[in-house]
């Protein structure tokens, strides 16, 4: 493994992080609410840091695939860990375990949180925990890869690791070219989110906030109870909306740029996605018909909560954990299914989705016949055998991912409902759970250990397990396999 | 600039690599799925699977607005389909890989009729430059400047050399002979010296001057290497062909070995003049009968490396005076360490053609325009030649009051046929042919080279 390059990349990362850090520190220093010196402080080690690690650039600069991966992984793990020192500096969050689940909750666009009281943050401590959503939505080091002058042409390796989806494909040739692309429309879809919840009288700080949290897919609000607290029918359904449009494959809307609306709305995922959204608003809304609700707050609940844990952000408008039970079965179901590949969402993935069940179906044919020769297609074109088998794997280690951590959370003995659905919504992304934490609670009341094994979760499901299982492969590190 | 590749082979490959690391968005074309993820995976490149000459996969290739289409392929017929279909489309211009000789003669029929703007030849270009080698032995390596007037030659430094611990300013007045030091190659590194540089054993130094300013200074550091007369010539393929037909009228002796029987009738009609010799050119009895030790140089040229390399080895060990490899995988950079200096390879040959005409494609809209690119010593040097441009802000102005970028330098200046070394006194005139030597940059206009 080339450790020094994989210093300086670490490093550069760091650097642009403590750069996106001025940005709070600015607010804080105006609305002079005290956690400035804990920003200054932050920014200060961070840059401290990156540049040893960056001063000077390896003579030997290749970097390979497995060298890809640790870069990723330890970036985002070290961001975590710096981007969590103002909660901790300003005193807002005493604990260090927490600050750092909150922050990997933030980068991970999870929305997961430990905090019992939000109101009483400063602005700039509330901004920075919703900014990171937006920075860890697109990826970190694509924004990098967008924005810095020269790029390695191997940075392919670092952008696979971090871009979700079971294949990834460039936009244009440029790798850079791509990445602005990228970050072009994520900029611009998220202005027009803002500008339409200002529009509809929210606060511009909270329709920024909010806007943050909505185009990384990542669920921090920034009151007590979530988009609840506004009341307002028409910023839900923008939220909503938007929930749905940073759910999409980015790809697509590159192509209705270049004029290939046709194909790109002729997508399988899309449909799929479309589809599962509109049965799911079905059966919760007819569901909860049956409870106190009239026929227009079921369908607004529904769709509003079906938006957000589809596209696994985790924004509640009411506290879902009191519905009928097949209305809870049905949003777990979501929280595995995830968003579209090439979004800000988290979860299995739809395209996957489509390719497991493709891949059973084909199974089960040839299980009938076995002299027939069938390939999984995806908008009828042939998927290669090996990202069909890729995908069952990922599947696999998902589940076993799962399994695992919620018997490690068991050892602090909670009830079932709030062990495993704690898990699930930190490994796809989501953000409350059901039962304890539930969009009512909160991750509080986890011990230290089980924090951490839902940071873990958190990153893995980030960064699609591989990047971060690998860490703890002797593999990885064995001067044998390199 | 867009620039789509087709065919992913060794040339196409290294042309990729080449072309990337120049910056420019490339996309790449091959029939081999693997091949292609494998490619895009290593470089910023991106790929499409298919064949190259389809309007579907050009289409998605972006040939519409795509400035270049380089055909590559094993397939002449479908290189220049390529180009035609992807011309026809929109791409603005179009260089195929013609290999067969047949079509040799029809170039300018292409060019113009086709409008196909660039035909390469690789195993032609190859024959090209060991012919020039052969043609100045002294030399590892031999670049041409300002048609044939200026060269570039690459010398290593023995330990007896009195270049020794030399310092490079020194180097005229010892050797007596007007020439300048461009480029000193040492370990993995390249220098551009400046003039304490002291050279030590084992550099390998680029120098400029004409010709015959060049004998002069390998006569005096004791390394000219006599007139090579008889060439013997391993491997029948198309280079030793082309090669063969270079050197017939310069009345050199030619023996060419060859293995297939068939092939060795049909290369005694072709070259009359050549003593074609049939057998296993890798053997050593077969080597020692040919009386291998009375020739002058011994070209490798059969299809495989390892064979190449070894006869190579064996001809160095027994004395003689040039040797000359042909290896298609270039990317190992031992060969120097085990005594063979002078290497060709078809794929970096066509590779430099074709970079050089993509860096003045790039400069046609504006006036100044590169003649000939040479990179040298593993492509970490660049010698570029520029004419100076009329109007000019430079021009005129004494070299002393310029600013040079550091690793940089002027190699020589050329006015009216005339070859001046320049000092701080000197200026660039409009129509002035000027090389400029860098490492590692890329040069692209004559404005580049000022701070």
């Amino acid at each position: 493994m080339n450790y020094r390059m994989i210093f300086y990349n670490i490093g550069r990362f760091l650097l642009v992080e403590s750069a996106l850090l001025m940005i709070p520190a600015v607010m804080s220093l105006i609305n002079n609410d005290g956690a400035f010196m804990a920003f200054v402080i932050t920014i200060a080690a961070l840059t401290l840091t990156g540049f040893v690690a960056a001063v000077k650039k390896p003579q030997n600069n290749n970097i390979y695939a497995k060298d890809g991966y640790v870069i990723v992984s330890m970036t985002w793990i070290l961001m975590s860990l710096f981007g969590a020192l103002p909660f901790v500096i300003s005193g807002y969050i005493p604990s260090f375990t927490d600050a750092f689940f909150e922050t990997v909750s933030g980068f991970t666009t999870t929305g997961s949180t430990i905090l019992r009281d939000i109101e009483i943050i400063p602005k700039s401590l509330l901004f920075w925990r919703s900014f990171t959503h937006w920075i860890g939505g697109m990826g970190i080091l694509v924004f990098v890869i967008a924005v810095m002058p020269k790029t390695e042409s191997t940075s392919m390796h670092i952008m696979k690791a971090e871009v979700p989806g079971p294949t990834v494909g460039k936009l244009v040739s440029k790798l850079r070219a791509s990445a602005r692309i990228l970050y072009g429309i994520y900029c611009v879809m998220t202005i027009l989110q803002i500008i339409m919840l200002v529009i509809g009288g929210m606060p511009l700080f909270d329709s920024v906030v909010n806007s943050f949290a909505t185009a990384g897919t990542g669920g921090f609000g920034i009151l007590n109870n979530s988009i609840e607290g506004y009341n307002s029918l028409y910023s839900e359904m923008v939220i909503a909306v938007f929930m749905l449009l940073f759910g999409i494959n980015f790809n697509l809307y590159y192509m209705m740029i270049i004029r290939h609306g046709k194909q790109a709305l002729k997508s399988e995922e899309l449909h799929w996605y479309l589809g599962i959204v509109t049965a799911s608003v079905l059966i919760i809304a007819i569901a909860l018909m049956t409870t106190d609700y009239t026929a227009g707050e079921s369908f607004r609940y529904a769709f509003f909560q079906v938006a957000s844990i589809i596209t696994t952000t985790g924004f509640s408008t009411a506290n879902f954990d009191l519905w009928p039970v097949i209305c809870k079965i049905v949003l777990v179901l979501l929280m595995f299914v995830g968003a579209c590949a090439g979004s800000t969402g988290g979860g299995i993935k739809v395209s996957r989705l489509i390719l497991l069940i493709k891949g059973g179906r084909r199974d089960i044919r040839k299980a009938i016949n076995p002299r027939s020769v069938e390939t999984v297609k995806l908008d009828r074109v042939s998927v290669n055998e090996q990202i069909v088998r890729s995908v069952s794997v990922f599947f696999g280690m998902y589940m076993i991912v799962i399994a695992a951590s919620a018997l490690l959370l068991a050892i602090d003995g909670h009830d079932i409902v709030t062990t495993i659905t704690a898990v699930i919504a930190c490994v796809g992304n989501i953000g409350p759970g059901l039962a304890e934490v539930g969009p009512a609670g909160n991750f509080a009341d986890f011990s230290v250990f089980s924090k951490l094994v839902l940071c873990f979760d958190m990153l893995a499901g980030r960064l699609e397990l591989i990047p971060m299982l690998m860490l703890f492969s002797p593999y990885a590190w064995s001067r044998k396999y390199s | 600039m867009n620039i789509i590749i087709v065919g992913l082979g060794k040339l196409g490959a290294t042309m990729t690599k080449q072309l990337v690391k120049e910056g420019h968005s490339i996309t790449v074309i091959d029939t081999n799925s693997e091949k292609i993820d494998s490619f895009v995976d290593a470089y910023d490149v991106m790929g499409v699977c298919g064949t190259g000459a389809t309007c579907e996969v050009l289409e998605e290739a972006g040939a519409a607005k795509a400035k270049l289409i380089i055909a590559t392929t094993g397939s002449d017929e479908l290189n220049i389909l390529c180009c035609l279909v992807a011309k026809r489309m929109g791409t603005e211009s179009a260089i195929s890989r013609v290999r067969n000789p047949d079509y040799a003669k029809q170039m300018q029929f292409m060019r113009s009729e086709l409008g196909i703007d660039m035909v390469v030849n690789p195993e032609f270009e190859t024959a090209n430059e060991i012919s020039r080698i052969i043609r100045f032995p002294s030399a590892a390596n031999l670049d041409s400047f300002a048609r044939g007037k200026v060269e570039i030659a690459h010398v290593r430094i023995h330990s007896d050399n009195i270049l020794c611990d030399m310092p490079v300013h020194e180097l005229r007045k010892k050797c007596k002979a007007r020439v300048l030091v461009c480029a000193v190659q040492r370990d993995e590194e390249v220098f551009i010296p400046s003039g304490d540089f002291i050279l030590r054993y084992d550099d390998i130094i680029s120098v400029t001057g004409t010709r015959s300013e060049l004998s002069v200074f390998m006569k005096q550091i004791g390394i000219y290497k006599q007139k090579i007369k008889n060439v013997m010539i391993i491997g029948g393929g198309r280079i030793a062909y082309y090669l063969a037909t270079l050197l017939s009228d310069t009345g050199r002796n030619l023996k060419l070995i060859e293995q297939s029987e068939e092939r060795c009738l049909k290369l005694t009609d072709l070259l009359p003049d050549a003593t074609i010799i049939h057998g296993d050119g890798t053997d050593q009895d077969i080597l020692d009968e040919q009386n291998l030790q009375s020739q002058d140089a011994l070209v490798a040229l059969t299809a495989i490396d390892e064979e190449n390399i070894i006869v190579s080895m064996y001809a160095e060990s027994k004395g003689i005076n040039k040797v000359i490899t042909k290896v298609n995988r270039h990317s190992y950079s031992i060969l120097k360490d085990i005594g063979l200096e002078t290497v060709v390879s078809p794929q970096i040959v066509a590779g430099n053609l074709v970079t050089r005409y993509v860096r003045a494609l790039q400069n046609s809209a504006e006036n100044s325009q590169i003649q000939t690119l040479y990179k040298l010593l593993g492509g970490k040097v660049e010698a570029v030649e520029f004419i100076v441009p009329k109007n000019a802000g430079y021009i005129d102005i004494p070299f002393k009051k310029l600013d040079l970028l550091p690793n940089l330098l002027i190699g020589c200046i050329i006015r009216n046929g005339k070859i001046i070394f320049p000092g701080g006194d000197d200026v660039m005139k409009a129509n002035d042919s000027i090389i400029v030597v860098t490492a590692n940059r890329i040069i692209e206009d004559l404005h580049d080279i000022f701070v």
